[in-house]
């Protein structure tokens, strides 16, 4: 190929950059992204808001057409060229990986490593200019291979033209997203909502827990080591779940369950049935030591907020106790007030979240320590007007995709395609 | 339909899945090859029919239990693999597709009392099973791909021609990056419907880019310079480094302490 004999003979820095001399920029930019950070403190890095990033990114767009479409110097030329696309991906690249390593966001951390931003590295100088740069270089390479409308085309288009754009409004459409939190409780309407910082902001629309509802999974039984102050779980000694009549032998001890009250309250006897509020689940259980014969029966209960945790007491250091069960499922029944006339009732849950006036409500949590009993539930309103746009970016690179499976590498497909690959 | 039928139909379908696999060896390279596509495609068609008969049964999409889960785990695998299959010729993609399939089938054979196990609320979406599937795929393509590539290094030591490995290592990797897209994507569009938000840089997420990333660089340095064999043989090699810590090292970071997908 002659094309490496030219490449050979040319000197650094003469026409058309190689690989030197795009590694050479790309690292400088994250050098000098260091150095930006180093010396602008504690400022922390933000992005412009509506309509600020929208002039920014029509702006950057038309300047990288017309650039392209009307200057072809050799510089123009190496800004769509792979070498340089190469040497922006490896780079970013290189800084995501030293944020794989050094954890994120964590308040303990100080000293040079934060200087330089690599604590909190999405917010960081070094970030954002090594992606600036990438973008750029994506969206040169993009114009340029826009024409002729071929289907191979269409389809670089597609995953290059789609992770632009997911990655142009994800990023700035984030300082137009709203996130709040809002506690809501059963029977008062509330519009007020907090965000991360704690500032408080007012709704055009306030919301009323009407019930809050909570499936759990059954509890577990298992052995209680006191010497280790722990849970004993592994392969051998596991978690029994609690189902009347079943039983299961744990670490030598066969545990069978005789009886099983979902809800429960404690008398002088033992063990009652029980709805009223925070009555814990109990069982009655049989252990019987499978080599000393030795049975001991009981009340076990995990016991709730107002009522006390019951354990079996089995030898000197073993005991055996009740987990609390896990929610399987849990949702709220809201209503949401336009006016104090002008309502609508919904339910949400986790992965079921709900859209209104422009919010989409989320489930999150509730009052974990009164668990099933919760009279309040946490939600989160979010507002993500660039949504739409990102989710374009996202069908478009699917789309790509797609089209990858089906051509594989193209050039070779068509050689290759009726032979056995492997 | 029921849980009660489960076995006649796990023995059937797995039984035409491995006589299917045994047919497209045996038949390679007579007139009747087609007769081992009858038996593959019935494999797909009997436990679709399961599944269906479940669902009116149950009178709810069966999406909720594990045992549900990996129904669909099992539907979606082998229809994948058939496609790849089909498309490619790839016949260790079809094994390895259907044995999988095979195996979640059979897992749930063994263990119906976890019919109803716990499952998070977060995890019950259906975006679950779409996201798992495409990163199995993915993961094994990526993973033969590496394999290729030390054939590829081996070759090259001995001095012999890899312009079939590294053509065929292009295509691996061409495929396997499409389903790592497709699991990104799919894991970012659950996390907006779970969490309100579609990217949070959580260590696992990370992980997953840096995985995507690498193999971003692969494909573009092969566009870029196509007689740069050896380089590319040894960017593929490392690859897969960054796809195990992905995979399985994760948990292990310091990074990850806080992260929501330690499993
Ligand atoms: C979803 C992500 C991406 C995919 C799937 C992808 C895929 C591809 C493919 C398949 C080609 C070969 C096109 C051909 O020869 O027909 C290519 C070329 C190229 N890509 Fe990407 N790419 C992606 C992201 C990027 C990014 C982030 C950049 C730059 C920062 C980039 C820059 C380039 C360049 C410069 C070329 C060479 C184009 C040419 O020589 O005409 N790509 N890409």
């Amino acid at each position: 190929m002659d094309g490496m004999n030219k490449n050979k003979k040319r000197k650094t820095w003469q026409s058309p950059w190689g690989y030197l001399e795009s590694f050479i920029i790309s690292s400088s930019i994250l050098i000098i992204g260091f150095i930006i950070e180093f010396f602008s403190g504690d400022n922390l890095l933000k992005l412009p808001a509506w309509p600020v990033n929208l002039i920014l990114i029509v702006i950057v767009i038309s300047y990288i057409i017309i650039v392209q479409k009307f200057f072809k110097t050799s510089i123009v030329k190496w800004f769509s060229s792979p070498p340089a696309a190469i040497s922006a991906i490896s780079i970013l690249t290189f800084l995501i990986l030293l944020m794989g390593f050094i954890p994120q966001n964590n308040e303990a951390s100080d000293g040079f490593v934060k200087m330089i931003g690599l604590t909190h590295v999405t917010t960081s100088w070094p970030y954002l200019l090594c992606s600036f740069f990438l973008l750029l270089i994506l969206g040169f390479t993009i114009v340029r291979r826009l024409f002729p409308l071929t289907i191979k085309n269409f389809a670089f288009f597609l995953n290059h033209a789609g992770l632009f754009i997911v990655i142009v409004t994800a990023s700035l459409g984030s300082a137009d997203l709203w996130r709040l939190n809002m506690q809501t409780v059963e029977g008062r309407a509330i519009f007020t909502s907090y965000d991360h910082n704690g500032n408080s902001y007012n709704l055009p629309f306030a919301i009323k827990l009407l019930d809050f509802k909570i499936k759990e999974y059954p509890p577990n039984i298992g052995l209680y080591s006191n010497k280790d102050n722990k849970l004993k779980i592994d392969k051998k000694t596991q978690l029994m779940e609690v189902v009347e009549g079943s039983s299961k032998i744990l670490d030598n001890w066969n545990i069978i369950i005789e009886k099983y009250l979902n809800g429960s309250k404690k008398d002088s006897l033992g063990y009652d049935t029980s709805n009223a509020i925070g009555a814990a689940p109990a069982a009655y259980v049989k252990a019987v030591n499978q080599i000393s014969s030795k049975e001991i029966c009981g009340w076990v209960s995990c016991g709730s907020f107002n009522s006390l945790m019951k354990p079996l007491v089995l030898t000197s250091d073993l005991e055996l106790v009740m987990t609390i069960p896990v929610a399987r499922e849990y949702s709220s029944d809201i209503r949401v007030f336009e006016s104090m006339k002008k309502y609508k009732d919904y339910t949400i849950k986790v992965n079921e979240p709900l859209k209104v006036h422009g919010w989409t409500i989320y489930q999150t949590g509730y009052n974990e320590k009164m668990g099933k009993w919760s009279n309040m539930s946490i939600i989160e309103l979010v507002n993500d007007p660039w949504l739409p746009a990102v989710y374009v970016g996202i069908f478009m690179l699917l789309t790509g995709s797609l089209y990858l499976v089906w051509m594989g590498r193209s050039n070779q497909a068509k050689k290759t395609k009726n032979n056995d690959l492997v | 339909m029921t849980w009660y039928n489960y076995s006649l139909y796990v023995y059937c379908v797995s039984g035409s899945w491995i006589i299917g696999m045994i047919l497209v060896y045996l038949l390679r390279k007579k007139r009747i090859k087609w007769l081992a596509d009858i038996f593959l495609v019935a494999g797909v068609v009997i436990i679709s029919v399961f599944t269906v008969g479940l669902w009116m049964e149950l009178e709810r999409p069966p999406f909720r239990t594990l045992a549900e889960t990996r129904l669909w785990y099992g539907i979606f695998i082998s229809v994948i693999g058939l496609v790849i299959y089909y498309r490619w010729r790839l016949f260790w993609m079809l094994a390895y597709t259907l044995l999988m399939a095979i195996l979640f089938l059979f897992i749930n054979y063994f263990n119906p009392d976890t019919f109803d196990k716990t499952l998070m609320p977060a995890l019950q979406s259906p975006w679950f099973i779409p996201h798992v599937v495409v990163y199995i795929i993915g993961y094994a393509f990526l993973a033969v791909s590496s394999l290729i590539g030390l054939i590829g290094i081996y070759k090259m030591r001995k001095n012999k021609n890899t312009d079939d490995t590294i053509a065929l290592a292009d295509n691996i990797v061409y495929l396997g990056f499409a389903f790592l897209t497709f699991g990104l994507l799919f894991g970012a569009l659950w996390a907006k419907e779970a969490w309100g938000h579609y990217w949070t840089w959580d260590p696992k997420e990370t992980w997953a880019f840096l995985t995507w990333m690498v193999y971003l660089i692969y494909i573009h340095f092969r566009v870029s310079k196509k007689k740069n064999v050896k380089s590319s043989l040894w960017i593929l090699s490392l690859a897969f480094i960054i796809l195990l810590i992905c995979w399985f090292g994760v948990n292990y970071l310091p990074s990850a302490q806080t992260s929501v997908h330690v499993y």
